[in-house]
């Protein structure tokens, strides 16, 4: 069997505030092959926003291991943990999170900044990217300049703009109107199926989740449900699953 | 120098801040340099010696309220190297009013003798020979007649104050010297002695023209040997630390410069620092995205402290580049005022602007690094969960 891309095991998160320590995460274990889509869900405080941030590498484990890629990133030191994000991993934030003095080419030439890459090469890529997400003619425009969607696809072209095996994403579609989320979802899909980028997906949107292949519920720091939709079925079967998971009838 | 632009950026992402910060750094960087070419003047060699006048000044010991016995005159004129002496005699006194704006040094001198220990002083309008001709005759420096818009023939009348006399002098020589500084009135002593005859067995002060410089240097000493145990005891000093003598008067004028340039530099710390860690504060969710991205924490710290160095730099530079601008300006302003002597040793000091180019880059520095650690240092997570 083949190792998956992101394997944890038994990890443990707590947050020590003031006297008192938090466990977030309680000895969750999971595993994620590369090229899926999964969407982290679950009720505020559940872990799931931790969980992606220690796959991500941006946090560190009490305890337990994270392999990503083969790499045991749980004991990696700050320095090559940085260098290992700069070229692993895209980030997706739910306020996007541009930044405001640069324009949507300078966003996303940002991690491009950290390779050897020449210039022009790096100006290739930036215009690859903003083209794939379909804003090739707002290069020169700035974040205040973009509707919520548009920066939202400059962020993910930001994500990917480096070519990392994978995206995550922290509700990327919880501040944008339904169209535009739908937009999101739509590009997304895209850089999953086309380009085989690996992406977890943190979302309270069932519509959001409904696009992933799989669905893993979390609560109160415990994996309470893992539900992988079944080729061919996946959208009826997945829907069929966040509606159980969230308590929820399906909209539409 | 990938990231400069993004640095730049960040520099005018607050375009009134900046603005301010910047003029908050340009103009204590203009007095800075200021109070430096000040201090600097103050040490610089004399600058009669530097052209090859080796002048020395003496005077009573006690104070130069003290006059000398005149006799100390032909004693020092014979003195081996000295190749001219004149006597010089302090008149005072107002013209027009006691204001500042109406004040300039006067003096009594002998005008023969004083050409001769002034020989590089160039006679620009007059002649020589129509102010050793006429009694009431005065030479006047280049800089009053600018100020005042005296012309040859025109009357100066000064009411004397030590001395109780009224004197009513004609301009018949207008001069300059090679320093620029000419802003004092020289009249004929016969006028005064004539007006108030027991002036004239005093002097104010000796002047001489050394021969060269190891002679200058010699005659202070010589000079103060042959009087110390007369009943007029001399002080002799090179024409220079004469001249400094007058700032001094003003109290421990180094001490005080330097106290206000630390207290200047420190405020400008102090500002600097606060823009940059509101700067930095503003922005905590976005090094953390950079963090995220895979910028470590050399890079956040350069990218901060580079920040501020630029801020600094443009402060600095632009107050650096004013004073330069200024300086002629202000040399010929106090070339115009009381401390005209001191003017002509106040040019612009590479190592003063070095100095200036040095608090400038400190600033950058000192200002930028806490907050550049702070932002190098704070968890990516905790920073994207701060809502600014």
């Amino acid at each position: 069997m083949a190792e998956p891309f992101i394997r944890i095991e038994s990890l443990v998160k707590a947050y020590q505030r003031d006297t008192q320590s938090l466990t977030v995460l309680t000895g969750l274990n999971l595993a994620v092959d590369e090229g899926e889509f999964i969407a982290l869900m679950g009720p505020s405080g559940s872990g799931k926003t931790t969980l992606l941030n220690l796959i991500a590498g941006i946090d560190r484990p009490t305890s337990g291991r994270i392999v990503v890629g083969g790499l045991e990133i749980h004991g990696m030191g700050e320095a090559a943990l940085a260098k290992w994000r700069s070229r692993n991993i895209g980030f997706i934030f739910q306020l996007y999170n541009l930044v405001p003095v640069l324009t949507a080419f300078e966003n996303v030439e940002l991690p491009l900044l950290l390779t050897d890459l020449s210039r022009a090469r790096r100006r290739k890529q930036v215009e690859l990217a903003l083209s794939i997400v379909g804003l090739a003619d707002r290069m020169d425009h700035y974040p205040r300049q973009l509707s919520g969607g548009q920066e939202q696809r400059v962020a993910i072209a930001r994500a990917f703009a480096t070519d990392p095996k994978l995206l995550v994403a922290d509700e990327p579609t919880g501040d944008l109107d339904s169209k535009s989320a739908e937009e999101i979802l739509v590009l997304l899909e895209r850089l999953n199926n086309e380009f085989g980028k690996t992406i977890v997906m943190v979302t309270h949107d069932p519509r959001a989740a409904a696009r992933a292949h799989r669905l893993v519920h979390l609560d109160k720091g415990v994996l309470k449900e893992d539900i992988r939709a079944s080729a061919g079925q996946k959208e009826v079967g997945m829907a069929a699953a966040i509606a159980a998971a969230a308590g929820t009838e399906l909209p539409g | 120098m990938k990231f400069l632009p993004l640095v730049l950026k960040n520099v005018f992402r607050k375009k009134t801040r900046t603005a301010l910060t910047v003029v908050s750094i340009v103009l204590p960087l203009l007095v800075i340099n200021l109070m430096g070419t000040f201090l600097r003047a103050l040490d610089r060699p004399d600058p009669g010696a530097t052209r090859g006048m080796f002048r020395t000044v003496t005077r009573h010991k006690v104070s130069l309220g003290n006059p000398l016995p005149v006799a100390y005159f032909e004693k020092i004129r014979q003195l081996p190297g000295v190749v001219a002496a004149t006597k010089f005699t302090w008149f005072g006194g107002k013209y027009v009013d006691q204001s500042a704006k109406n004040f300039f040094p006067r003096f009594a001198v002998e005008p023969e003798t004083f050409l001769q220990v002034f020989d590089d002083a160039k006679i620009l309008a007059g002649s020589t020979e129509e102010w050793l001709a006429d009694r009431t005759g005065a030479v006047v420096g280049e800089n009053l007649v600018k100020k005042f818009g005296w012309k040859l023939g025109d009357k100066i009348v000064l009411v004397g104050d030590i001395f109780p006399v009224t004197l009513e002098l004609t301009i018949r020589g207008i001069y300059q010297l090679p320093d620029g500084n000419a802003s004092s009135v020289f009249f004929n002593r016969k006028y005064l002695e004539e007006a108030l005859p027991s002036v004239a067995g005093q002097v104010g002060t000796v002047w001489v023209k050394a021969a060269d410089g190891p002679a200058a240097e010699r005659l202070t000493r010589e000079i103060d040997t042959l009087f110390e145990n007369a009943s007029a005891p001399t002080k002799t000093e090179s024409e220079k630390a004469f001249q400094m003598g007058f700032v001094q008067m003003l109290g421990n004028v180094k001490l005080l410069i330097n106290g206000i340039a630390t207290i200047i530099v420190f405020v400008i710390f102090l500002i600097a620092a606060n823009t940059m860690s509101m700067a930095a504060r503003e922005r905590v969710t976005e090094v953390a995205v950079l963090r995220a991205l895979g910028f470590g924490k050399p890079a956040i710290l350069g990218m901060v402290l580079a920040e501020s160095l630029v801020l600094a730099l443009i402060g600095g530079g632009l107050g650096i580049l004013l004073f330069v601008l200024a300086e002629p300006a202000l040399k010929a302003g106090l070339m115009a005022s009381p401390m005209s002597g001191f003017a002509a040793s106040f040019d612009l000091f590479p190592e003063v602007l070095a100095m200036g180019l040095f608090i400038t880059i400190s600033v950058g520095v000192v200002a930028g690094v806490v907050p550049a650690v702070q932002s190098a240092r704070r968890s990516i997570v905790d920073g994207l969960r701060r809502v600014v």
